[in-house]
C-alpha cells in the first residue's frame, strides 16, 4: 500500500481575481484517515473540489490514487465524494437513492446498503426530504460507501450535525476505514475531535499549505517549553514556531525532538494536535512540511512571531 | 495509593460489560459470541493521547482482575464504531501492549492477553506504601499543597521513566504521561 | 505506521468500461417524471379542447360549406368558430416556449442550484455522459409529444383552411402545423436546458429561456421566414388567395416609383383615382402607367418552408444541447 491518495504539485485555483489556493504541494498516503484542517476560506473545498474532479486547476496539478487524472473514469470509480451540506436529493426516497447510486456506477454493494440503513432505522420510503439531518447525512454516506470506494472525501462532513449524529457519522467512517481499508480525506474546522480521528493532519491557511504530515510524526517533533520570559527572546537551540507569554513566563512551542536536551530552567512538554494546530494558524509564516530540510531553521527569525500577551 | 487519582493517568473506565453491549457496532448481532470481558471508553478531555487511554484501561482491568490470559480485547473494528476514533489508534494501543508483553496478537483471530502485570508481593507493597506516608508528611511539612505533591511527584516520575525507557517506544515517551502544570 | 488493511480488489486500470446507457434511463426517468408528467397533462388538456371542439368543427363545416363560399359557410362557421380559431391559435403560441422552459431549464439548472451536482457529477457515470443521458432522451420524449399534438392540431384546423378562412403561411398557423411545432418544441427545450446550465438557478433559467424563445420566435416570424427561398415577383393584379404577399410596390417606366403604403401612393391615388379602393386602384394606376409588382411566395411553397424552418431548427436545437454538455465538460463548481 505505498501509493497515494492525493498527490498535488504547485497546485493552484483562481477564482476571478483571488487565488482561493496556490503551490499547494502535498501527497496524501493511502491507508490513513488524514485530516484538512483550515480556517474558513482557507481553500480547504477547493483542494477537495479538483481531487474529486469538480474543478480544473488554474497552476499546477493533482492526481489521485497513485497517479489517476481527476475526473477520469478510474477516478470517479475508486473515490466517493459527500459534498457540504451532504446533498441529496429531497424528494426521492431512500431506496431511490440507493438505485439511483447503483446506475450511476459500475459497483455497488446493495444488500450492505440495505442493512446499513435498516441498522440505521431509516425509512426506505419516506422521502429524503423529510428526514433528519444525521439521516440525510447517513444516508449519503451509505450511498458513497456502498460504492466500495478505495478513498472517501468529505467536505466538512459534522458541520451541520448534532453530537450524537456527528459521532454516529464518523463511527461509521472509520469503521469503514477499519474494515475495508478505505483511505478517508476529510475536512474540517473543528479542532477539537481532530486527535481522536485522524492520523494524518494537513493544514491549510489562506490558500497555502502549512503543515502536512502524519499526526504521530508531528507531536513528537514538537515540544511546548515553559520558562522564564526574560530568557525566551534568547532561546535559538531549535526553530520556535510560536510564543506565548506571560509577565514572568513564557512557553515556546519548538520544534524538537522528546530527547533533545532542554536549557536549564525550563520544562519542556509534549504537545497536544489542537495545541499545535492553534499555533501554526496564530503563524502564517510557519510551515511544517515533510522532506529534507525538515529540521532546517524555518525561514523567519526566532523571536519575532507574534506574541500573545496573557 | 490509588491510581485512580492520578492526574497523569486514563481514567479507570473500565467496566466488566457483556457481549458487545451498548456499542453502535455495525456488525450483524451474530457476532456478540466473540466479545471481549471489557469495554473501553474514552475521556476526550483528560489531555491523555487515545492510545495511552486505552493502553492504561488494559493495564488497569488486569490489576483488578476484569482480564486474565487468555481473554480477548476487543476487536479493532467494535473499538472504532463505539468510540469513533481511528483504526490506527487502537492498532497502535493494541501494539504498545505486546511491546510490553501483556498481549499478543493472533492472525484472524483478534488480541488476546498474554500475561498479567508484575505483582508486587504485599510486604512490599505495605513497606511502600509507609515510606511514601513519610515523604508526604515530609513534603506537608516543607509547604507543598496537594497540587503541589502531585506536580513534584509526576515531574520526577516522568524523569525516571525517561531515564530507564530511553526510546524503546518511538514517541512512546513524548506521549507519556502528561503534567499537571498551571 | 501500519496500514489498514485492503481486501483484493481487481486491478482497475484507465481503460474501463463504460457504464451502460440504458442504466442512465432509468435515472432520467426517475428524477423527471413529474415533468413529463406535467407536459403529458398539459398538452393532454389542451388535446381534449382541441379534440372536442374539432368535432363540432368539422361537423359544422360539413353542413353548412358546400360550397365553401357560401353565404350559408360564412354566417354558421366561419362567423360561429372564427374567432375561437384565432383566439386557440394565438394561445397555441406558447405551447413550444412552455414546454421548453419548464421541461428543458430545471434538468441542469435544479443540480446547479441545490448542489447535487457535487453527487451527480462525481459517480462512476462521468458527468458528460449523465448529461447527454438526460438531455436527448427527454428532447425525443417532448418532440414527440409535439408532434402528436401537432397532428392533432392540423386536423383541427382544416376546416378553416378549406374554407379559406385562414391561408397557410398564416403566422398564426404555420409553426403549429408540419414539423414547425416540433422543431419550436425542440428548439426551446435546447434554449432551455443551455440556460439552466448557464444560469445556475431554475426561475432565472425559465425566465430567461421565455424571453429567448420569444425572441427568436418574433425574429423568425417577422423577419427571416419570408426570405428562405427567393420570392417570385408577378405584375399580374390578381393572385390566388393561398399565396403569401411579402411587399408590392409600383413601378414607372422601368423604375421603382412607390411602395404599396405610405403616403406617396395616398397622393399618387388622390391625383389620379379619387375616392377607389386597392384592386381598382392598381388597375386604376396601370392606365397612367404606374406597373404594380408583388413579390410573393406561393402557396405551394407551404412544405419547403416548412422543412427548411425545421431544418434549422433542429441544426440550432443540436448545437445548443452538444454547447450544454461541452460546457458540462468543461466547466464546474
Amino acid at each position: 500500500m505505498n501509493m497515494n491518495v492525493i498527490e498535488a504539485s504547485g497546485l493552484g485555483k483562481r477564482y476571478g481575481g483571488t487565488w482561493a489556493l496556490s503551490e499547494c504541494t502535498l501527497a496524501i498516503p493511502a491507508g490513513h484517515v488524514a485530516a484538512l484542517v483550515g480556517p474558513n476560506g482557507a481553500g480547504k473545498t477547493t483542494l477537495l473540489n479538483l481531487a474529486v474532479g469538480l474543478a480544473e486547476p488554474t497552476a499546477g496539478g493533482v492526481t489521485v490514487l497513485g497517479g489517476l487524472p481527476p475526473g477520469s473514469p478510474a477516478a470517479l470509480d475508486g473515490i466517493a465524494f459527500v459534498a457540504q451540506d451532504m446533498p441529496v436529493y429531497k424528494n426521492l426516497s431512500a431506496a431511490d437513492m440507493l438505485h439511483l447510486t447503483r446506475n450511476l456506477n459500475r459497483h455497488f454493494d446493495q444488500p450492505y446498503a440495505r442493512a446499513r440503513l435498516a441498522e440505521l432505522g431509516i425509512p426506505l420510503n419516506r422521502k429524503a426530504g423529510k428526514l433528519s439531518g444525521g439521516q440525510q447525512a447517513q444516508l449519503a454516506l451509505t450511498v458513497a460507501l456502498a460504492r466500495r470506494p478505495r478513498l472517501l472525501v468529505l467536505d466538512e462532513p459534522v458541520a451541520m450535525l448534532d453530537p450524537v449524529a456527528r459521532h454516529d457519522f464518523m463511527a461509521t467512517v472509520l469503521t469503514a476505514a477499519a474494515d475495508d481499508g478505505v483511505s478517508v480525506v476529510l475536512s474540517s474546522h473543528v479542532l477539537a475531535e481532530l486527535e481522536r480521528v485522524a492520523d494524518y493532519l494537513i493544514l491549510l491557511s489562506r490558500g497555502r499549505v502549512q503543515v502536512a504530515g502524519e499526526v504521530d510524526d508531528l507531536l513528537a517533533s514538537h515540544r511546548l517549553l515553559t520558562g522564564p520570559a526574560a530568557e525566551a527572546d534568547r532561546y535559538s537551540e531549535r526553530p520556535v514556531v510560536h510564543v506565548r507569554r506571560g509577565e514572568a513566563q513564557a512557553h515556546l512551542l519548538v520544534r524538537a525532538a522528546a530527547d533533545d536536551p532542554v536549557p536549564p530552567g525550563w520544562e519542556a512538554h509534549p504537545v497536544g494536535l489542537e495545541e499545535l494546530t492553534l499555533a501554526y494558524l496564530r503563524e502564517p509564516g510557519a510551515a511544517a512540511l515533510p522532506g529534507p530540510g525538515r529540521d532546517r531553521t524555518l525561514p523567519f527569525e526566532t523571536g519575532q512571531p507574534s506574541e500573545v500577551t496573557r | 495509593m490509588d491510581i485512580d487519582k492520578g492526574t497523569g493517568e486514563g481514567q479507570a473506565g473500565v467496566s466488566p460489560a457483556g457481549a458487545g453491549g451498548g456499542d453502535r457496532s455495525t456488525a450483524p448481532s451474530g457476532q456478540a459470541a466473540a466479545a471481549s470481558p471489557i469495554e473501553f471508553r474514552l475521556d476526550a478531555a483528560s489531555g491523555v493521547p487515545t492510545y495511552l487511554q486505552l493502553v492504561h484501561q488494559v493495564e488497569h482491568a488486569l490489576r483488578l482482575g476484569y482480564l486474565k490470559p487468555g481473554d480477548q480485547l476487543p476487536k479493532v473494528r467494535d473499538v472504532v464504531a463505539s468510540l469513533a476514533i481511528n483504526p490506527n489508534t487502537v492498532l497502535k494501543a493494541y501494539r504498545d501492549l505486546e511491546v510490553k508483553g501483556l498481549a499478543a496478537g493472533r492472525p484472524g483471530q483478534g488480541t488476546f492477553v498474554q500475561a498479567t502485570l508484575s505483582q508486587v508481593a504485599l510486604p512490599e507493597l505495605t513497606a511502600l506504601r509507609r515510606s511514601l506516608s513519610g515523604w508526604l508528611a515530609a513534603a506537608d511539612g516543607a509547604g507543598l499543597d496537594e497540587d503541589g505533591m502531585v506536580a513534584l511527584f509526576t515531574s520526577a516520575l516522568r524523569d525516571f521513566y525517561e531515564h530507564r525507557s530511553g526510546a524503546r517506544t518511538r514517541g512512546g515517551a513524548a506521549g507519556g504521561e502528561t503534567e499537571g502544570v498551571a | 505506521m501500519t496500514a489498514l488493511t485492503t481486501p483484493a480488489r481487481p486491478k482497475r486500470d484507465a481503460g474501463l468500461p463504460p457504464v451502460p446507457w440504458r442504466r442512465m434511463a432509468w435515472v432520467t426517468w426517475r428524477q423527471h417524471r413529474a415533468a413529463l408528467a406535467g407536459v403529458a397533462v398539459f398538452l393532454g388538456a389542451l388535446a381534449v379542447y382541441l379534440w372536442l371542439t374539432g368535432l363540432q368543427i368539422h361537423h359544422s363545416y360539413a353542413i353548412a360549406c358546400h360550397p365553401a363560399s357560401s353565404l350559408d359557410c360564412t354566417i354558421n362557421f366561419t362567423g360561429r368558430y372564427g374567432i375561437t380559431a384565432i383566439v386557440v391559435s394565438m394561445v397555441l403560441q406558447a405551447v413550444p416556449a412552455l414546454i421548453g422552459a419548464f421541461a428543458g431549464a430545471p434538468v441542469l439548472a435544479r443540480e446547479l442550484e441545490t448542489g447535487t451536482f457535487r453527487y451527480a457529477w462525481t459517480q462512476g457515470i462521468g458527468r458528460w455522459r449523465w448529461t447527454l443521458g438526460k438531455l436527448v432522451p427527454l428532447a425525443v420524449t417532448v418532440a414527440a409529444a409535439a408532434g402528436a399534438f401537432s397532428a392533432l392540431f392540423s386536423w383541427y384546423n382544416q376546416p378553416f383552411l378549406a374554407a379559406g378562412y385562414v391561408m397557410p403561411f398564416s403566422t398564426r398557423v404555420f409553426d403549429l402545423r408540419g414539423v414547425a411545432f416540433v422543431a419550436w418544441t425542440l428548439a426551446a427545450f435546447a434554449i432551455g436546458a443551455l440556460a439552466g446550465m448557464l444560469i445556475r438557478r431554475v426561475v432565472p433559467a425559465i425566465a430567461a429561456t421565455l424571453a429567448v424563445y420569444a425572441g427568436l420566435a418574433f425574429a423568425t416570424t417577422l423577419y427571416l421566414r419570408e426570405h428562405y427561398m427567393t420570392p417570385l415577383l408577378t405584375s399580374k393584379l390578381s393572385l390566388p388567395g393561398s399565396a403569401w404577399i411579402v411587399s408590392q410596390w409600383y413601378a414607372r417606366g422601368g423604375k421603382f416609383a412607390f411602395p404599396n403604403h405610405g403616403p406617396q401612393i395616398v397622393n399618387a391615388l388622390s391625383r389620379y383615382c379619387p375616392g377607389t379602393s386597392n384592386v381598382p386602384a392598381a388597375q386604376c394606376l396601370s392606365r397612367h402607367g404606374y406597373t404594380q409588382w408583388t413579390s410573393y411566395q406561393p402557396g405551394s411553397r407551404f412544405w419547403p418552408f416548412q422543412w427548411i424552418e425545421g431544418g434549422w431548427l433542429l441544426a440550432l436545437s443540436v448545437l445548443l444541447i452538444a454547447a450544454t454538455v461541452w460546457l458540462v465538460r468543461r466547466r464546474a463548481a
